[in-house]
């Protein structure tokens, strides 16, 4: 890989990508010649909405994990499970793989998505000096794992179309399915709408120029 | 500078806004931003015939898929099935209609939409290229292309029914049902479909015919 005119940011040559079709564009003309979309070379809002779309999701992880997640019925016994003693039930139950997958669906990269997020927004709105290559490879890992957390909610209608037979066996959803369906969703949309050149704008480490 | 040598010339990275020189890559090797490691850009490789064929296929599993049961329970000799639609329902009927809707846009829509959106697109490139109106048609699936192969999880469900099985499967009998079989093989088009479309190949055949 080169890079004949080391860490020239487009933005000085008055370039940018279409974020649509990626096509090279020049900023004076503000729409892409191939797509038709609007074309800006930063878009200084994204921080703005990121942080509230996170902030909303790191709200609604507590009732997500706090609350029951399903309502099991087996012979006549109600078992309401939270995300975390569903997990420990199957633990129990010696299925400890399937246990493992379910705890990084649900429990874990939930929460390293947040924190990451609030990381990543802070190095970008209060200047905190991390290595931006780290934080980069960070946000990759977000972007690509995030979608897994969706696993969850599979499970849940699958089980309960399934096992509906009243007193004898029963599944049903409980109410945090619905606040860990929106912080997905949210958590997701933070990803989505930042808009990453900005972090990269300032390079004040050695370490970010190559 | 004159535009046309401009654009083949350079690549501007999507994340960080580096400006990299493009070089020739040879087949099968991606060219990553060398100070953020995002992607950048491939050797275009898509045969549109390949397409077809694999959206062909595509479409005539996706319906099995959704209307045959996925998963069969036996438990006391009552039987209960259940396909990814009646999964997303069974969970509204209970009042959790965001994660049903979560469940069909992720499992049913977005999958569809996909083949369809790149169906048309061969095939507006195969015989309709010349049209002024299809290529608008062409130009509005391009734009929204990302945003629905994002939205389809189908291997993510594709696990779910693994977990779901293996949750259940201390509880009653399972069965796989010919809806599986479809879903699995609509899985795995599906993937090779993605494998063989390439964005910027499909934008580039709309300069063609400038």
């Amino acid at each position: 890989m080169s890079t004949s005119n080391t860490s020239a940011q487009g933005q000085r040559l008055g370039l940018t990508c279409c974020p649509t079709c990626t096509n090279l564009c020049q900023t004076q003309n503000k729409t892409c010649p191939r797509c038709g979309q609007e074309v800006t070379s930063r878009d200084y809002s994204s921080i703005q909405k990121s942080w509230a779309l996170l902030i909303t999701a790191a709200i609604l992880l507590f009732p997500a994990n706090l609350y029951p997640i399903t309502v099991m019925t087996s012979q006549g016994q109600v078992r309401k499970d939270t995300i975390f003693s569903g997990i420990n039930h199957l633990i129990q139950l010696d299925l400890l793989p399937i246990a493992i997958i379910l705890f990084t669906a649900s429990i874990l990269v939930p929460m390293l998505k947040i924190i990451g997020l609030c990381i990543y927004l802070l190095a970008i709105s209060f200047e905190v000096p991390i290595s931006k290559r780290k934080l980069m490879a960070g946000f990759h890992i977000i972007e690509w794992i995030g979608r897994w957390s969706m696993l969850d909610l599979f499970v849940i209608s699958i089980t309960a179309a399934l096992v509906n037979m009243g007193q004898l066996f029963d599944a049903k959803p409980a109410p945090a399915a619905t606040a860990f369906a929106l912080v997905i969703l949210l958590t997701q949309l933070a990803a989505k709408v930042l808009d990453t050149r900005l972090l990269w704008d300032r390079l004040e480490s050695n370490d970010d120029r190559t | 500078m004159d535009r046309d040598v401009l654009d083949k010339s350079i690549v501007l990275c999507r994340s960080c806004d580096l400006v990299v020189r493009k070089r020739a890559l040879p087949s099968g090797v991606r060219a990553l931003c060398p100070r953020c490691n995002s992607y950048l850009y491939d050797t275009p490789y898509c045969s549109i015939n390949g397409m077809l064929a694999l959206c062909l296929a595509a479409l005539a599993l996706y319906f099995p898929a959704n209307f045959f049961p996925v998963l069969e329970l036996h438990f006391l000799g009552s039987v209960r099935t259940t396909t990814i639609f009646g999964g997303a329902m069974s969970v509204a009927d209970q009042g959790y209609w965001v994660v049903a809707i979560a469940v069909l846009t992720a499992a049913v829509i977005a999958p569809g939409l996909l083949i369809l959106s790149v169906l048309l697109q061969v095939l507006i490139v195969k015989y309709q290229l010349h049209n002024p109106f299809f290529r608008k048609i062409y130009k509005g699936f391009l734009c929204q292309h990302n945003l629905i192969s994002q939205l389809s999880m189908l291997e993510i469900y594709m696990i779910s029914i693994f977990v779901s099985v293996f949750q259940l499967s201390d509880y009653t009998d399972l069965y796989f049902g010919i809806g599986t079989f479809c879903f699995t093989m609509l899985f795995i088009v599906v993937i090779f479909l993605q494998r063989e479309y390439d964005i910027e190949h499909m934008w580039s055949v709309l300069n063609e015919y400038k």
